[in-house]
């Protein structure tokens, strides 16, 4: 028995209290098996919650390799989503269960004048330690929504925090190690490994221009602790504005290279219809792809779920977020009639470009009935939401304005 | 005070360095799998058995979006063979295929999942065979276990040396390949082997405890 199964022991306490369930009635079973569960709106949407270690119950999308999604109220309780409800998502299935950060070795290799091999402490005392506050989006996010559905984890809203993630810029470790003139790309791998010889490898690449800018950070604490193991402890990449996937977990080799990466993960995974909206017609293949790369802007409101009642004639106050991929959002708009008409909401703190923007707006429905309520974000590119979910055959990087169904009574 | 200052620094570096080394590594342990397969009397379901829960548990199969026609679980099925490997043949496809869009794609599936099939698979290759190299690779045992390392299942010897004084050894442990266990060696449970014959199921019980 373990810190942190004593850990769950107690989330799942605390859970059950809040459920009025007793310890008692639980003891002729495994806790989990009794475990709540949280329904999202498709077909086969009901996921059970489960405590895995350092996290509260979340939704389970698979066992092994561990796939967790946040339920969405969590979005709700604050602008940064906390370590124990942040969603776990790994590929492959030997994933490390056990980490001695002092053995743990950051390589740079390839094309660079001095490899190197840092401990954490040798890379906390390379530079200037860096703060960003930054959603972490996972690419199929909401891909249980797409029309047609198609396979791939089912995903709600839930893939997706925003944390403040402290580091060291990648820019200052591969100075460091020297970039040498021509290079291309580099490319980034963590702990977990196939469990079959000619499985893939996760390995992931990025341009050489993004690696050396001022954005990526290689971070060691989420939320001003220790990264939870579940998310790469102890050292994670952060790619702010960039989807999940290129957020490697337990990072600990980064390799200079004078070509464009061509592994499995990049070639021919977490790919993207290559033209501007990355969509094709529904249920079509797309003629040409490209590498998914940065968020697209979203809103979502956070103190009502679809199918909740709400009174004639009372003013509620409705909450939510916004944000993009690092241009920043510029507005935030509510409809109430399916789109016709949009009233504006009052942004809230700002924490940065890469977080999540919390916004606010007075509502007092009036008719009674049902309401398709809406929410739209604009950034400052002025990018907006397409009023619906468009299609691509991974069902990634959905956008499309989310519609609650409200009734007024 | 130079020199005082320098010792001073170099002491706090060297308790940091200790501090590090010193400490307790940082592990997990994970709730077990709970998913298994829907039974089925269709003969892709032994395959999905030995193949699947390899690289992942079952769960993923589970919650995937009701409706796929078979087809698309072919397609879902090659695509597992070609981009990442697994040690499924070209026969085999079309049939692992077949039993998951049976299974998981809509009201046949609710009726499959109620009313389980409890009809024995038929093994694919006789009640004859005893031959524990063929069963091992029939199987797929090797994918997941070893003789001296521990893959995705323990090894054979790790299980020999854990039954080495129990009488009932070649006994517990057939059970437990066909009826399938968990808990025992982790969270990754040992799927169910029901088309294995009772003494082809003893056969491979006393070379697994032969290490």
């Amino acid at each position: 028995m373990n810190l942190y199964d004593e850990r769950n022991k107690l989330h799942r306490r605390l859970f059950l209290q809040k459920l009025g369930v007793t310890a008692a009635s639980l003891a002729f079973a495994p806790l989990y098996s009794q475990a709540d569960t949280e329904t999202l709106a498709f077909g086969n949407g009901i996921r059970e919650l489960v405590a895995y270690p350092q996290k509260r119950p979340l939704m389970l999308v698979t066992a092994r390799p561990p796939h967790l999604e946040t339920p969405f109220a969590v979005f709700n309780e604050g602008v940064l989503t906390p370590n124990d409800a942040f969603f776990v998502r790994y590929h492959l299935p030997n994933f490390p269960t056990s980490i001695d950060v002092g053995q743990h070795r950051l390589k740079v290799t390839g094309q660079v004048n001095k490899p190197l091999s840092l401990s954490l402490a040798e890379l906390k005392a390379l530079g200037e330690t860096v703060e960003i506050v930054a959603v972490n989006q996972c690419a199929g996010n909401s891909r249980g929504f797409s029309s047609p559905r198609v396979f791939g984890a089912q995903l709600g809203n839930g893939s997706m925090g925003n944390a403040r993630w402290t580091g060291i810029p990648l820019k200052t470790v591969l100075d460091r190690a020297g970039v040498r003139a021509g290079s291309k790309q580099i490319t980034l791998r963590g702990l977990d490994r196939p469990a079959l010889p000619g499985t893939p490898e996760f390995v992931k690449a990025i341009d050489i221009d993004l690696a050396l800018s001022s954005g990526p950070l290689i971070a060691w604490a989420m939320n001003g602790t220790d990264i939870p193991f579940l998310n790469g402890y102890p050292i994670k990449l952060i790619i702010p504005g960039y989807f999940g996937s290129y957020w490697v977990k337990h990072l600990s080799e980064i390799e200079v290279i004078d070509h464009g990466f061509d592994g499995f993960f990049m070639k021919t995974a977490y790919r993207v219809p290559d033209n501007e909206c990355q969509c094709v017609s529904a249920g079509s293949t797309p003629e040409k792809t490209r590498p998914i790369s940065r968020l697209k802007v979203r809103s979502f409101i956070t103190n009502l779920r679809s199918g909740e009642n709400v009174s004639a004639g009372h003013a509620i106050n409705l909450q939510g977020i916004a944000f993009d991929s690092g241009s920043g959002i510029s507005s935030v708009d509510i409809s109430d009639d399916g789109g016709k008409h949009w009233q504006a909401a009052t942004l809230g703190k700002d924490l940065g470009n890469y977080s999540f923007r919390e916004w606010h707006k007075t509502w007092e429905p009036q008719d009674k009935g049902k309401v398709a309520l809406q929410v739209r974000a604009r950034n400052r590119r002025g990018e907006e939401q397409p009023a619906a979910g468009l299609w691509n055959p991974g069902g990634y990087a959905q956008n499309g304005i989310e519609t609650l169904s409200i009734l007024v009574v | 005070m130079k020199p005082l200052i320098v010792q001073t620094a170099s002491l706090i570096a060297w308790c940091v360095v200790e501090a590090f080394a010193a400490a307790e590594p940082l592990s997990i342990t994970l709730p077990t799998e709970t998913a298994k397969l829907r039974p089925s009397n269709l003969p892709g379901y032994a395959l999905a058995t030995q193949k699947c829960q390899i690289c992942h548990s079952v769960d993923y199969i589970e919650y995937q979006p009701p409706g796929m026609i078979e087809s698309q679980w072919v397609a879902e099925v090659r695509k597992m063979q070609h981009a990442y490997a697994a040690p499924i043949t070209d026969d085999e496809i079309n049939p692992i295929g077949a039993y998951l869009a049976a299974s998981y794609s809509g009201k046949q599936a609710q009726e499959i999942g109620l009313q389980p099939s409890t009809a024995p698979v038929p093994s694919s290759q006789g009640a004859t065979m005893t031959d524990v190299k063929t069963l091992l690779d029939q199987n797929s045992c090797l994918n997941c276990h070893a003789i001296d390392k521990k893959l995705v299942g323990p090894s054979y010897r790790d299980v020999a040396a854990r039954y080495k004084n129990d009488p009932k050894a070649v006994d517990t442990l057939a059970d437990r390949m066909g009826k399938g266990s968990s808990g025992r060696w982790g969270g990754i449970p040992m799927p169910p082997f029901p088309a294995l014959t009772p003494d082809e199921l003893k056969s491979l019980a006393v070379f697994v405890l032969s290490h």
